[in-house]
């Protein structure tokens, strides 16, 4: 390879920050075609919840991928930031950055608080035991309040007043800069520590790498990340009935955990497309075709499906499928200009 | 005030059986395939649509038409086992899960398309007080007041102890429970030691299945609205259940199964006093914190042994 001749395209697409805003600039578009009246809203709505979707996704690949932490408490973390997000923007009238502030600080908290759990129960124990935590934040939610409601009409962000074009805009560009934290965090020092400790825990042990530290930094990335989901939730969104919605049970926790293995549990783009294969691709493609429209029940069969074919024959992921398509072709290339 | 008590305890009896049986289902696998299987409330929805379908449009009473469901509830489970982990390429835990996750998806789509979208099914336990003409409740007078017990809660005690019964003693001293608690301890020896784990496992996902179904069937009978997703409580109490009395015994998350619901109903009688009267609202909320407590302070659970590491 050291052979081959530089090519700045290709090393430009390998930089994650490059890939990142080409991406945000793809996003960006689409809403911008949607206002011009080229793309359905509909469509780009559904973007956009995706996205959110993909927030809390690519937080949740820091702990499965790279610290083999399984947690089912996401959902619970979701409702904390939505819980946030209301209480601090519609009953306090504060401006958006305390919102933000204050979801991070709770989420801080209880991410410090299942970290230190983490320490002492480990594998499926720990994933059933924040089940157990996500079902008390839900309870007691469900208790403090049942419906929750945010109205945007004077809610300002750095001067401008966010509605609907405005929370995607702010969607997008929380996945933007959350994605490049994520990638430049993975390729640290604190990256490399975590998948030490994923791989065995003794041996990154040995190696001086400090469980209760990076353990808690795991599962408080990841807690943050699910947190400001929420609190997108309900930026985007705007109301939520606790009880009957189903973004804070078990489903969502384990559709969460679906994306970022069908992924491929080490790649956040990977996990973003397997966002966008459970959330995405119902609401995008699916429900347009009029068989689909017919049989709504047909869409949640397919999802099932892939995901079962998914994982029975690629354990990597769509990123693994993805390499594995890049490499076929690129050998049919070689062998193509070889002849 | 005893006997308000006792008549309290006496209606969790229907919630301990039915949760003590998803339990067992959920050790039995978790033991034998080690993963939780997410999909044991939508395989028990599944086969109880289909005893609630015999009895709505065809008149078979329940006690009947749940012997169909149960086959339903065995050959989902066998489908799993046999259809799907068989063939997959190295699957390991966690995409085991996934696997039982995307079934989920795939029950709750093909529920509605089978069985239609009715607003309410019509259901009924399996000694339908209404058409023998008698009182549902059994009343038992003791420390000066009445103990209220339901029919229907003493046939499901019966059947889950009869059931769990039968299965324990299997565990024990039948050769597919020395073969299961062989394939617990470590799959791949006891493949060596001459034990088909193909089948062991097979039986033990056909017996969860059949043992969801039933619990569905019981819980629908209680007066619960059945739909696609009503198992997914008791499932969700089944795996804290399991964590709470430590999955590394086979009586312990039967024993978790029983507290959770006792200890939901002992918080919900405090309501009763008036310093506590506003404490119904808290209820899970109490329990389920209770119960971590218990979890951090014994993570191998209330009965279980604590596994050592080998390094």
């Amino acid at each position: 390879m050291t052979t081959q001749k530089k090519n700045p395209v290709r090393d430009l697409m390998r930089n994650p920050l490059a890939q990142i805003l080409l991406f945000t600039a793809v996003m960006a578009l689409l809403q911008i075609l949607s206002s011009a009246g080229l793309i359905s809203s509909s469509f780009v709505y559904a973007l956009g919840n995706t996205m959110i979707y993909a927030v809390i996704a690519i937080g949740f690949c820091l702990l499965l991928g790279y610290s083999g932490l399984a947690s089912l408490g996401t959902a619970g973390f979701i409702g904390l930031g939505a819980y946030a997000a209301f209480y601090v923007i519609q009953e306090f009238g504060l401006p958006y950055t305390v919102a933000f502030l204050v979801t991070l600080a709770v989420s801080i908290v209880i991410g410090v608080v299942v970290g230190f759990i983490s320490l002492r129960i480990e594998g499926i124990y720990l994933a059933i035991l924040t089940l157990g935590l996500a079902e008390i934040i839900r309870n007691l939610l469900m208790v403090i309040k049942s419906t929750v409601k945010i109205d945007l009409s004077n809610v300002k962000l750095f001067g401008i007043q966010i509605g609907d074009r405005e929370a995607y805009f702010l969607v997008l560009v929380t996945l933007a800069v959350l994605m490049w934290l994520l990638s430049n965090l993975i390729n640290s020092p604190t990256g490399r520590a975590m998948l030490a400790m994923k791989n065995s825990t003794s041996a990154a042990q040995a190696m001086g790498i400090s469980l209760m530290k990076y353990r808690l930094l795991a599962f408080v990335i990841s807690t943050v990340f699910a947190a400001i989901g929420g609190l997108l939730y309900m930026m985007f969104v705007r109301n939520m009935t606790t009880a009957t919605s189903t973004l804070l049970t078990l489903s969502t926790s384990l559709n969460i955990l679906g994306a970022v293995i069908i992924g491929g549990a080490k790649s956040p783009w990977g996990t973003t497309f397997g966002v966008f294969i459970i959330y995405g691709i119902q609401s995008m493609f699916l429900s347009k075709i009029p068989f689909f429209v017919k049989n709504p029940a047909f869409i949640t069969m397919v999802t099932g499906v892939l995901i079962i074919l998914v994982v029975m024959f690629f354990p990597g992921g769509f990123a693994q499928i993805f390499a594995q398509f890049t490499g076929w072709v690129r050998a049919k290339l070689r062998k193509g200009a070889a002849a | 005030m005893a006997a308000a008590f006792l008549s309290t305890l006496c209606g969790t009896l229907l919630s301990v059986c039915i949760t003590a049986m998803a339990a067992f289902a959920v050790t039995l696998i978790f033991k034998t395939s080690t993963t939780t299987n997410f999909a044991q409330g939508s395989i028990a929805a599944l086969g109880c649509y289909v005893t609630a379908e015999l009895f709505g449009a065809y008149g078979v009473p329940v006690f009947i038409g749940v012997i169909p469901g149960v086959i339903v509830g065995v050959l989902a489970g066998l489908f799993v086992d046999i259809v799907i982990f068989r063939n997959g390429r190295n699957v390991n835990a966690v995409g085991k899960q996934i696997i039982t996750m995307g079934l989920v998806s795939i029950i709750f789509g093909a529920i509605p398309l089978i069985f239609g979208n009715p607003e309410s099914i019509p259901f009924e336990p399996f000694f339908n007080p209404q058409k023998a003409g008698v009182s549902p409740n059994f009343i038992i007078p003791a420390f000066g007041g009445e103990i209220v017990v339901t029919k229907h809660s003493l046939i499901c005690l019966a059947i889950t102890v009869v059931v769990l019964g039968a299965l324990f003693l299997l565990l024990k001293y039948s050769k597919w429970g020395l073969g299961v608690r062989a394939t617990a301890s470590n799959e791949f020896t006891a493949e060596l030691m001459g034990i088909n784990t193909h089948v062991i496992t097979a039986v033990s996902w056909g017996i969860a299945g059949a043992l969801g179904v039933l619990a569905a069937v019981m819980y629908a009978g209680g007066g619960t609205k059945i739909s696609t997703s009503f198992m997914t409580t008791v499932q969700v109490n089944a795996f804290l259940a399991g964590i709470l009395g430590g999955f590394s015994t086979f009586h312990g998350p039967v024993i978790g199964a029983v507290c959770i619901p006792v200890a939901a109903s002992c918080v919900g009688f405090l309501a009763n006093f008036p310093a506590f009267s506003g404490i119904s609202r808290w209820n899970m909320v109490i329990v389920y914190v209770l119960m971590l407590i218990v979890i951090l302070i014994r993570p191998q659970g209330l009965v279980g042994k604590p596994v050592a590491k080998k390094v």
